[in-house]
């Protein structure tokens, strides 16, 4: 998930490079408009990202969509962020308390970090307030947490997907370069394209790189490129983010390896989805963020307002593998903001 | 004392900081080929009057004369202008740059014209090592050599033929002997007599009385930034002098305190 | 460069007063370290071309921030000037569609103006480099993230530059090595005029060494500060532009990771952090060692974790070589030339 990427990253280099405000208080809850408590409707707290991340803009553009019908029934639904993302845990924890405080009757929670998080939680269902994971955390938090399901994208299966996708193109070892080293979410994922390769006779290993490359897509390419130097028998790479993707399709050019080294990559943007148009670059994992804000803003309200809960649980919204057959459908997505 | 006009001269000056008057009315001449000795204690003001003197600040009240003509001093650059030139405690202000460099900062010689100008390093390094070796410095033989490397004599030695080669007439020297050795110091006042025998006006700050008895022409002393005292050579024994700058009344005190725990002064001494 | 008339000192006792030796040393060590670790791979054109085409880059941000660095200042900014200058690149002309030369002028404005700020800024307010030009880091991401997302809508944009500009800014000859090496060549050759050919480099030298004297000697230190931040903005604005123009793109968060490796490589150069002394080929010999470094640990096959210790041990080494030698070089050794 992106924002443990860019926390990491911020945390790093002891500059956020995305701290978007200048307030030094990080911990305030901002509420992006107030209402007055409804009296018929339920009201929604959704705890998500910084707006400002291109990520999180798309997760809040789909959280909006069933806003819609939460305040057709005469409900609200409230955006908190922390301003930035240095101290993401206990600010999240924060956020949580202050939607209890604030009167939600349902709450919406990314569970990022859950020794920060999940004390904050446990009191909002134990004020009886239903409470749904998404984004991050899995399944396990949200049981650990007495939430009601977990929806999102599991990072594992996502890299069983890109590895297993890689396999069946006919790479035979593939790297999964991981830029922030020591991240849960990255090392599962290239925990994930390990075993989805093994599935079909190609191993995979993970290539770390420091934060001393942060932000330096020269540097990542040409230590991209020295891997593929050092050991000729890679033909699959596998980025976890689409900035990494880039450098490693300059990688595989520098390298004289095109055609013979395939890229996959975790996350979307433009330049993946026309170099899969172009037939460059092999796929794309999409985790779906629109459809998380969606379906845990709706699954929220429906359960507050009338018990409807999906009955698969967790309800995963990834991955979503984006190929040359599909690369069209999902271009127009992104044009309409909600891949 | 001479008749002749003084070069530089404070009518009145007072300098007071946020209240806290550093300068009170004080009066000085200064003439050519004469070393005046400006001595007091820490924090007598010393530091204040030279930076009047040099335009790093500009008197409260009071004013400055330059040949007889009031002058105002809005920065460093004015006082340098008529002649004024000020040399720190640790001469050669620049140790990480060679000799030669620092000799011409801020005046520095070219060669070639329009985008070929440049710096003109052979020249620049013989000039300072000669004026170096003419004030008696001639271990001194290389201006690639750093500041840095100089023993506190020759730095001070660089800096004032640093002065003197780009025309000083007022030579102030802030402390040149404190950091120095016994021969090192007596070599810096031989440099401060060549300088004066040029003709150049000499302001020497120190509290080394035996050193401004050395090469002095005419004393002021400073207290709590007033004039205390102003007498010119041989009008005051060594004695007098180390009383007044000691600060009488203060010292009255100390001497008594100190003799309720060993007994009287005398005994010490 | 020394063509030094005086009796002097040729030979190894002199080379190892110079300021740039310990700098020397470690960029040869590095080398042959990862020689020999990462075998004819790392030797090969290839391998050359990753540590190259790494240490160009930072290398023309590094030698502007160390002609700031040298007069005393800091420039911690570069990282979100890389990135304002890229944005302001790939949107100009790859969102709006305007001719690239177009994005690229705006781009390098973009810094310099920017450097000007912080310039301006410090020598104002008097306030430490550091801590201006902090803010400045925060301010320009902040605004570049801002205004991208309100321009476009998104945080990465792409570009693509038309011929002429990509086969000057953004190609690998030979389909490994960077143009962007003969930009640094060019910055090095231009910074090394102004540093021992100018006036102004003594000006930059005398102010790093002390202010107050420099200020006191005429020098316009207002001005001249004003001029190295401009420069080093530049220098900054420069590289998003390379790399703009090599990836087909920008992204806001971009280029901060150039804060602390142009340090890095500035005083592994042998510039004292506080000023007053350095040279060019100095911090020519640190970037190369930073570069070498950052690049040959993935030819040895090595877990690639151990990098940034390797790398910090390295700066540490750096510092206290750099220290042993300018010792040296202040002791002057001069016992043969005892006249009096």
């Amino acid at each position: 998930m992106k924002i443990s990427r860019f926390a990491k990253a911020t945390s790093l280099f002891a500059v956020s490079a995305l701290a978007l405000s200048l307030t030094a208080c990080s911990a305030s809850p901002a509420p992006s408009e107030s209402k007055p408590a409804s009296t018929d409707g339920i009201d929604v707290y959704v705890i998500g990202g910084m707006p400002s991340d291109p990520f999180w803009g798309v997760v809040k553009s789909g959280a909006e969509a069933a806003a819609n019908a939460v305040e057709a029934a005469g409900g609200t639904v409230t955006w908190l962020g922390p301003q930035n993302y240095d101290n993401l845990g206990p600010d999240a924890g924060k956020l949580v308390d202050s939607a209890i405080s604030a009167g939600a009757e349902a709450i919406v929670v990314a569970d990022w970090v859950p020794d920060a998080e999940n004390e904050a939680i446990k009191r909002a269902v134990a004020a009886g307030i239903p409470v749904i994971h998404y984004n991050a955390g899995g399944i396990e938090q949200a049981d650990a947490t007495g939430a009601l399901t977990y929806i999102g994208a599991d990072d594992y299966v996502a890299g069983v997907a890109g590895g297993e996708a890689a396999a069946l193109a006919g790479a035979k070892h593939i790297l999964c370069v991981n830029t922030v080293p020591g991240s849960a979410n990255q090392e599962a994922r290239c925990a994930g394209v390990a075993d989805g390769a093994a599935k079909h006779d190609a191993t995979g290993e993970q290539l770390p790189l420091p934060s001393s490359n942060f932000g330096n897509p020269t540097a990542v390419a040409n230590a991209i490129k020295a891997a593929l130097t050092k050991d000729p028998t890679i033909d699959g790479v596998v980025t976890i983010g689409v900035q990494d993707a880039d450098s490693a399709a300059s990688a595989i050019e520098q390298a004289g390896l095109t055609g013979k080294v395939q890229l996959g990559t975790f996350d979307l943007s433009e330049t993946q989805l026309n170099r899969i148009k172009d037939g460059t670059q092999l796929f794309a994992i999409d985790q779906q963020p629109w459809l998380q804000g969606y379906l845990a803003v709706s699954a929220a309200w429906q359960y507050a307002q009338y018990g409807i809960l999906p009955a698969s649980r967790p309800v995963l919204t990834g991955p979503s593998l984006v190929t040359k057959s599909n690369v069209d459908v999902v271009i127009a997505g992104v044009a309409a903001g909600v891949r | 004392m001479s008749k002749a006009t003084p070069i530089l001269s404070l009518k009145n000056v007072s300098k007071v900081f946020a209240g806290y008057r550093a300068l009170n009315d004080v009066s000085l001449e200064v003439y050519p080929g004469k070393v005046l000795c400006l001595l007091g204690d820490n924090g007598a003001g010393k530091s204040t009057l030279i930076k009047v003197l040099s335009g790093f600040h500009e008197p409260t009240s009071g004013t400055l004369e330059v040949n007889g003509v009031t002058a105002v001093f809005k920065s460093p650059k004015d006082a340098s202008n008529v002649g004024i030139a000020t040399v720190h405690q640790f001469g050669g202000t620049f140790p990480l740059m060679s000799i030669g460099r620092s000799f011409f900062v801020g005046a520095e010689p070219t060669k070639g014209r329009g985008i070929f100008k440049r710096f003109d390093k052979k020249y620049a390094n013989e000039t300072a090592v000669r004026e170096m070796q003419q004030l008696g410095i001639t271990r001194v033989t290389d201006g690639d050599r750093l500041i840095g490397g100089l023993s506190g004599g020759e730095r001070q030695a660089s800096a004032i033929a640093r002065a003197v080669h780009f025309g000083a007439n007022v030579l102030i020297l802030d402390e040149p002997t404190a950091a120095l050795g016994v021969k090192e110091a007596a070599h810096v006042l031989r440099i401060i007599m060549q300088a004066r025998n040029k003709g150049v006006a000499v302001i020497l700050v120190t509290h080394n009385v035996s050193h401004a008895l050395t090469v002095g022409d005419h004393f002021a002393v400073l207290i709590r930034g007033e004039k205390a005292d102003d007498f010119a050579k041989g009008e005051r024994t060594r004695e007098q002098i180390t009383d007044l700058m000691a600060g009488g009344e203060a010292m009255a005190e100390l001497e008594r305190e100190l003799s309720t725990l060993t007994g009287t002064i005398n005994q010490i001494n | 460069m020394s063509t030094q008339v005086k009796k002097q000192s040729v030979g190894f006792g002199s080379l190892i007063r110079r300021p740039e030796f310990g700098a020397l040393i470690g960029a040869l060590a590095v080398y042959i370290f990862f020689a020999i670790a990462g075998g004819a791979p790392f030797m090969a054109p290839g391998g050359s071309a990753s540590w190259l085409n790494v240490a160009a880059e930072l290398g023309i941000i590094a030698l502007p921030v160390a002609l700031v660095m040298i007069a005393g200042d800091l420039d911690l900014s570069v990282g979100s000037v890389l990135a304002a200058s890229s944005m302001t690149l790939a949107i100009l002309s790859g969102f709006y569609g305007l001719p690239t030369w177009v994005g690229i002028i705006a781009a390098l404005l973009v810094g310099t103006l920017i450097g000007i700020a912080n310039g301006y800024i410090v020598t104002k307010t008097n306030l430490p480099a550091f801590v201006v030009t902090l803010a400045t880091l925060f301010a320009v991401s902040g605004l570049t993230l801002g205004l991208t997302r309100l321009l476009v809508g998104s945080t990465a944009v792409s570009m693509t530059a038309d011929p002429t500009t990509k086969a000057l800014f953004g190609t690998l000859l030979d389909g490994k090595f960077s143009v962007a090496i003969f930009w640094w060549l060019g910055v090095a050759v231009l910074v090394s005029w102004i540093l021992y050919k100018s006036i102004f480099g003594n000006w930059i030298f005398a102010i790093g060494g002390d202010v107050i004297s420099a200020r006191a000697t005429g020098i316009p230190v207002a001005k001249v500060r004003i001029a190295l931040f401009a420069a080093s903005g530049f220098g900054a604005a420069l590289v998003g532009v390379l790399q703009t123009c090599m990836y087909n793109g920008a992204q806001v968060a971009n280029g901060q990771s150039f804060v602390f490796n142009s340090i890095i490589a500035v005083v592994v150069g042998g510039v004292l952090l506080t000023g007053g002394y350095g040279s060019t080929i100095g911090v020519i010999l640190g970037t190369l060692t930073f570069a070498i470094v950052n690049q040959g640990i993935y030819y040895t096959g090595w877990n690639a974790d151990w990098a940034a210790l390797i790398l910090g041990i390295l700066l540490l080494i750096a510092v206290l070589t750099n220290n042993t030698f300018r010792r040296l070089a202040l002791s002057g050794g001069n016992k043969k030339e005892k006249k009096n």
